[in-house]
């Protein structure tokens, strides 16, 4: 809502500054975005009036024009023809400056001097008329006046960004009201006493609603002998400072006095209404209009039209028909002011796509106060600015339910919610200052009259921040919620993610956070199978584009975009890990919430650590991953973690393991296809992990439990063994620590070869084992037993041992 | 005798003092304090002198020996400390060369502003509580006392997964799921951190986002602690000297409502761009928990008030950071998220 200062002041002079003013309507609720001045200054442009013209000598399409400025008349070369003698015209003297720093001087013109320039609206900076159209001012305007005061031009206008309850403050006197209550100056109603004459109205129209619920009120006035022609400048001006286009003078009064009191009002030219008799009513089926932009429309049963009883006039608080326009010829004005069902004038609007400045205040709803100042308003006004004579009395067909309004409150519940201890008079105080109205039940209950501007207002609460408001959200003090605590403000899973992001980040790893929607696409191209369920994602029903068009089933496509994007910027060593959750539908389309699971998903690629002077770089490969999860199982104290051989749909054939956790899938880990890598335009290799943190969570153990320090020292034995190729790791492993048993403390790989003096399709492991009991020191001939029975067990799995 | 003594000191320090190694030294020592060295010959012959000056000579020639043994001793530290000298140089390296990398990665910088939210809250007594990221219209709207064709609803522009359900446009409904988890018992203290979804998206608008939410509902609880809780929030994640002001709002589950401000970090209130020459800089909305809302929730509004509030998290990095565009936390470039270790 744009509120022009100047213009405010014809309801209530707020005494301050405009600045000052958005400040305290910011303050209060009334959130002033900005405030612009209106036009610019314009140096050396008075007015001055047409005294004579006559042809250009060389040019037939220009006008010598004898300017009168008051102190001299200037000969002007002028292309425009829309000006006659008597005409008072801006005029630019030599010297003058116009927007966009355009300066004025005297000039030749086709061997004519020229000494200024005859301005258009558009030249001084104004939305009005054509550029080939000299703007002519009002007749009264002062020659020689400076231009710019003449036009307002340096007025204010305040933008205020409403929020949706404060439809009141969509009309200059609701705004007043807002700023009487903050400045406490009195509001001043502009005038609207109107002289009747002729026909009563009623003998000529009837209005009829056929559903109250629709239209609760519905109000029309006539203005008869009305000439068309465009508006006085200082309404254009007005109009224009609230940013709506001016049209012809009824037109332009319908708008000002929507703007005046939040009333939309509509014209219609009475003569081309097919019958007498006004009919609101739900549109039928397929029944047709054509709107005042040109556009046929369709009807449904939903919309609600006005009829002149054979054909559908205006879409009802929405748009007005082309049909009954008003035009040129237009004699007699109907002057409609109705109140709409606020829903009902919402979804027309959305349907058809017509938002307009009167249905966004139907929307929110008009006040019921409002629609009979309003006709009389524009009535007087048509009869001051467009000659035409008011006919007797308004129909009104008013079905509004109630008309009064009252709230109750208890002061002492004010005082509570705010933490304040104001006193009974002080709240009667500030509320009267809105136009409440109060009267005391006693015992501190107040009944509170409430003005019907001010719909938002219906509860208790509602008076409450009223009363906070005006008392100002600044003097409430500043106090902490007491009472009892609650413990377990972190769940077990909260402090699983914590310590997930603690391990991977000091592991090197960068979080990621990638769109919870992906492209469906992206899922396609990691090959799943067809019954795979991640193959089948939750559509969103209105993406913004095929990028986001599914909710993801896998963290997969967020990293390997990721990796993308910074591979092409050639970031090539990347650690990068995501926490966050997956979507499984139970069914598509949805009939209940789908299962949200979290999952940690890690991509890596290139080498690690960077190359540098000191380190050897390594390949950020599967290890590279499986070391990091070891890590995380090991401080979460999981254990029955088992890595199986398994091809994913997307991953290398024979580089990717299953992860199980105590026989359940928590994920798997493994190196990209290079195949699908190339189409993702990742030229290395890439290897990537997801797993269920749930479930992790599920078997974490967070508290860690201390053993005492052995009080026996340990043995070390190192074992090298020649082994099949096919033999697993973990199996080799395994068969130690059982044939060991107790005497185990620890079994480590510390080296593996395969390649030169191995023979082919074998590799050599080396292992260290360490021995110890907690009851004594282990005798060299204990050890050597159990070694025998290990080396007997490994040799059982093919083993040899190396010397 | 007594001549050849000194004749032998000043020859044997000389040698001594010259010796160029360890190895000379040892050979030097030997040639005259060894068994057959020159002093032990002198003390040899002291049979061949007068008996009267044999006291003398012998004492001068112990003496002797006594000196030229600290004088090998001596030196000889001097030569190994030279010797060090030489290996220390051997050893000496560049301590202006890099250090070893240490690889350490860093948390999303949203993360970081999460984290930071939860140990204030936290340390506040708030619980942490969840929510779904695709919600139900009841949870989403109705619930929160915005019924269809509520023009509240154009605020937020949704993606609809189908008409009954959507991805949740803000963190609001876990107030409602938080609240129906437990009513009737009191006190409600939560707070929630999670993903929102709306449709937009440009520099400073992104179609997912970050949204932290709290709820307070307790008996007594008052509009005064809704400033006090949000005052110390500000303070702890902007700086102690943070200025906050509320100013009177709307929102369809509050009443009253109240946007809150911090004052401009940029220019500390004095006005610049980014505050749009207004000194202050709107970080999030709160309110008085709407009595409908706690009635819908399963409290009574009659004997229990609550409060809310809901900010942006992108918002909050991105002035606490200076960040400038909001696409940035989705790209997760690597030239961005490394600036953060």
């Amino acid at each position: 809502m744009r509120v022009s200062y100047d213009w405010l002041k014809d309801y209530i002079n707020p005494g301050i500054s405009a600045e000052k003013l958005a400040e305290l309507l910011t303050l209060s609720g009334v959130e002033a975005g900005s405030v612009e001045v209106f036009g610019c200054e314009l140096p050396q442009v008075v007015v001055g009036e047409v005294v004579a013209m006559e042809p250009h000598p060389g040019r037939s399409n220009l006008t010598l024009v004898d300017t009168n400025i008051g102190n001299q008349t200037l000969k002007i070369v002028c292309g425009a023809k829309n000006m006659q003698v008597g005409d008072k015209v801006p005029t630019a003297k030599p010297g003058a400056i116009l927007p966009g720093n355009r300066i004025i001087e005297e000039t030749d013109i086709h061997g004519v001097a020229s000494p200024g320039m005859i301005c258009s609206a558009q030249e001084l900076g104004l939305e009005l008329g054509s550029e080939e159209e000299i703007l002519i001012l009002d007749q009264f305007s002062k020659i020689g006046q400076p231009v710019d005061q003449l036009l307002g031009f340096g007025d204010q206008i305040i933008e205020l960004e409403l929020t949706p309850d404060r439809s009141d403050c969509l009309s200059m006197l609701g705004v007043a009201y807002e700023v009487a209550a903050l400045t406490g100056r009195e509001v001043k109603m502009p005038p609207m006493s109107v002289t009747e004459t002729g026909e009563t109205l009623s003998d000529r129209i009837k209005v009829a609603i056929a559903d109250s619920k629709l239209c609760s009120r519905y109000t029309a006035r006539a203005v008869d002998n009305i000439i068309i022609a465009k508006s006085p400048l200082w309404m254009q001006l007005r109009l224009l400072k609230a940013g709506i286009r001016p049209i012809n003078n009824v037109v332009d009064i319908t708008n000002y006095v929507m703007w005046e009191f939040g009333q939309p009002l509509h014209a219609f030219d009475l003569e081309l209404l097919k019958s007498n008799e006004i009919l609101v009513r739900k549109a039928e089926d397929d029944e047709k209009i054509v709107t005042l932009d040109g556009m046929e429309r369709k009807l449904s049963a939903e919309a609600l039209v006005i009829t002149d009883g054979k054909r559908p006039v205006a879409l009802a608080g929405v748009m007005g028909g082309e049909d009954t326009e008003i035009n040129d010829a237009t004699k007699t004005v109907l002057l409609e002011a109705a109140v709409f069902n606020p829903t009902n004038i919402r979804r027309t609007a959305r349907r058809y796509n017509l938002p307009s400045e009167a249905s966004q205040r139907f929307e929110k709803g008009v006040n019921p106060e409002a629609v009979t100042w309003s006709q009389d308003r524009a009535a007087f006004l048509m009869h001051e600015l467009a000659g035409g004579q008011v006919l007797k009395g308004i129909v009104d067909q008013d079905e509004t339910p109630s008309r009064e309004k009252t709230v109750e409150v208890d002061v002492l519940k004010i005082n509570q919610v705010l933490g304040l201890e104001l006193g009974k008079d002080l709240i009667t105080d500030l509320l009267s200052r809105l136009g409440f109205k109060i009267k005391e039940k006693g015992s501190g209950i107040l009944n509170i009259n409430v003005p019907l501007r001010r719909s938002d207002i219906t509860i208790a609460e509602d008076i409450i921040e009223e009363v906070a408001r005006l008392y100002g959200y600044d003097k409430i003090p500043v106090t902490l919620p007491r009472g009892e605590l609650l413990g377990n403000v972190k769940s077990d899973e909260e402090k699983v993610h914590d310590l997930v992001r603690d391990i991977l980040t000091s592991c090197g790893y960068y979080e990621c956070i990638t769109y919870s929607f992906i492209n469906p696409a992206s899922l396609g191209s990691l090959r799943f199978s067809k019954d795979d369920s991640r193959l089948n994602p939750i559509p969103v029903q209105n993406p913004f584009s095929e990028e986001q068009a599914v909710m993801r089933t896998t963290l997969l496509p967020g990293l390997l975009k990721t990796i993308q994007h910074n591979y092409s910027h050639r970031e090539l060593n990347q650690l990068l890990f995501e926490l966050g959750a997956v979507f499984e539908p139970h069914s598509i389309p949805l009939e209940e919430l789908p299962n949200e699971k979290v999952k940690l998903g890690l991509a890596v690629t290139g080498q690690v650590p960077d190359p540098n002077w000191v380190n050897p770089s390594r390949n950020a490969d599967f290890f590279e991953i499986k070391g990091v999860l070891e890590a995380l199982f090991s401080q979460l104290q999981i254990k029955d973690i088992v890595f199986s051989p398994e091809a994913m749909p997307f991953s290398h054939p024979t580089r990717c393991a299953s992860i199980k956790l105590k026989g359940k899938t928590l994920g798997y880990l493994g190196e990209l296809h290079p195949d699908i890598a190339g189409a993702w335009e990742i030229d290395q290799p890439v290897t990537v992990c997801e797993i269920d943190i749930q479930l992790l969570a599920e078997n974490a153990t967070l508290i860690p439990r201390v053993k005492a320090l052995p009080r026996f020292p340990a043995a070390k034995r190192d074992l090298a063994l020649v082994v099949p190729k096919n033999i697993p790791a973990d199996k080799l492993e395994e068969s130690i620590r059982q044939a060991g048993g107790h005497l185990i403390d620890q079994v480590k790989l510390f080296d593996l070869y395969e390649g030169k003096q191995i023979p082919a399709g074998k590799r050599s492991l080396a292992y260290s084992i360490t021995f110890r009991t907690d009851d004594k020191t282990l005798t060299e001939s204990e050890i050597n037993q159990v070694q025998e029975k290990i080396e007997k067990a490994l040799s059982d799995l093919g083993a040899v041992l190396r010397s | 005798m007594l001549y050849k003594l000194k004749e032998l000191e000043n020859d044997a320090r000389s040698t001594i003092e010259g010796a160029k190694d360890l190895e000379e030294l040892k050979s030097i020592k030997v040639q005259y304090l060894g068994k057959k060295g020159e002093l032990t010959g002198i003390l040899r012959s002291l049979g061949s002198v007068p008996a009267e000056e044999r006291p003398v000579i012998g004492q001068k020639a112990n003496a002797l020996r006594q000196e030229l043994e600290r004088a090998v001793e001596l030196k000889e530290k001097s030569l190994k400390d030279l010797q060090r000298q030489d290996i220390w140089e051997e050893e000496r390296i560049d301590v202006t060369l890099p250090g070893r990398p240490a690889a350490i990665g860093q948390r999303h910088p949203l993360t970081m502003i999460i984290d930071e939210i939860k140990d204030i809250f936290t340390g506040l007594g708030f619980q942490l509580a969840y929510g779904p990221d695709i919600e139900t219209d009841y949870y989403n709207f109705e619930a929160l006392n915005i019924p269809a064709d509520h023009p509240a609803r154009d605020m937020q522009d949704s993606f609809y997964i189908t008409e009954q359900y959507l991805l949740r446009t803000h963190t609001s409904p876990v107030q409602i799921r938080s609240m129906e988890k437990q009513a009737p018992k009191l006190p409600v203290r939560i707070i929630c951190l999670g993903k929102v979804y709306r449709r937009d998206d440009d520099a400073t608008h992104s179609p997912m986002f970050h949204q932290c939410e709290g709820l307070v509902v307790d008996r007594d609880i008052t509009f005064a602690d809704l400033k006090g809780t949000l005052d110390l929030f500000a303070r702890e994640m902007f700086g102690p000297d943070q200025r906050v002001r509320f100013r009177p709002s709307f929102f369809p589950f509050t009443e009253p409502s109240a946007e809150v401000d911090i004052s401009c970090i940029m220019c500390g209130g004095k006005g610049c761009r980014t505050c749009s020459y207004t000194g202050w800089l709107e970080i999030l909305g709160s309110g008085m928990v709407h009595p409908r809302v706690l009635e819908i929730a399963g409290y009574n509004p009659g004997e229990v008030t609550g409060f809310a509030f809901g900010m942006g998290i992108e918002r909050i990095a991105m002035l606490k950071y200076g960040i400038g565009d909001l696409r940035l936390f989705f790209s997760n470039d690597l030239r961005f998220l490394k600036q953060f270790s």
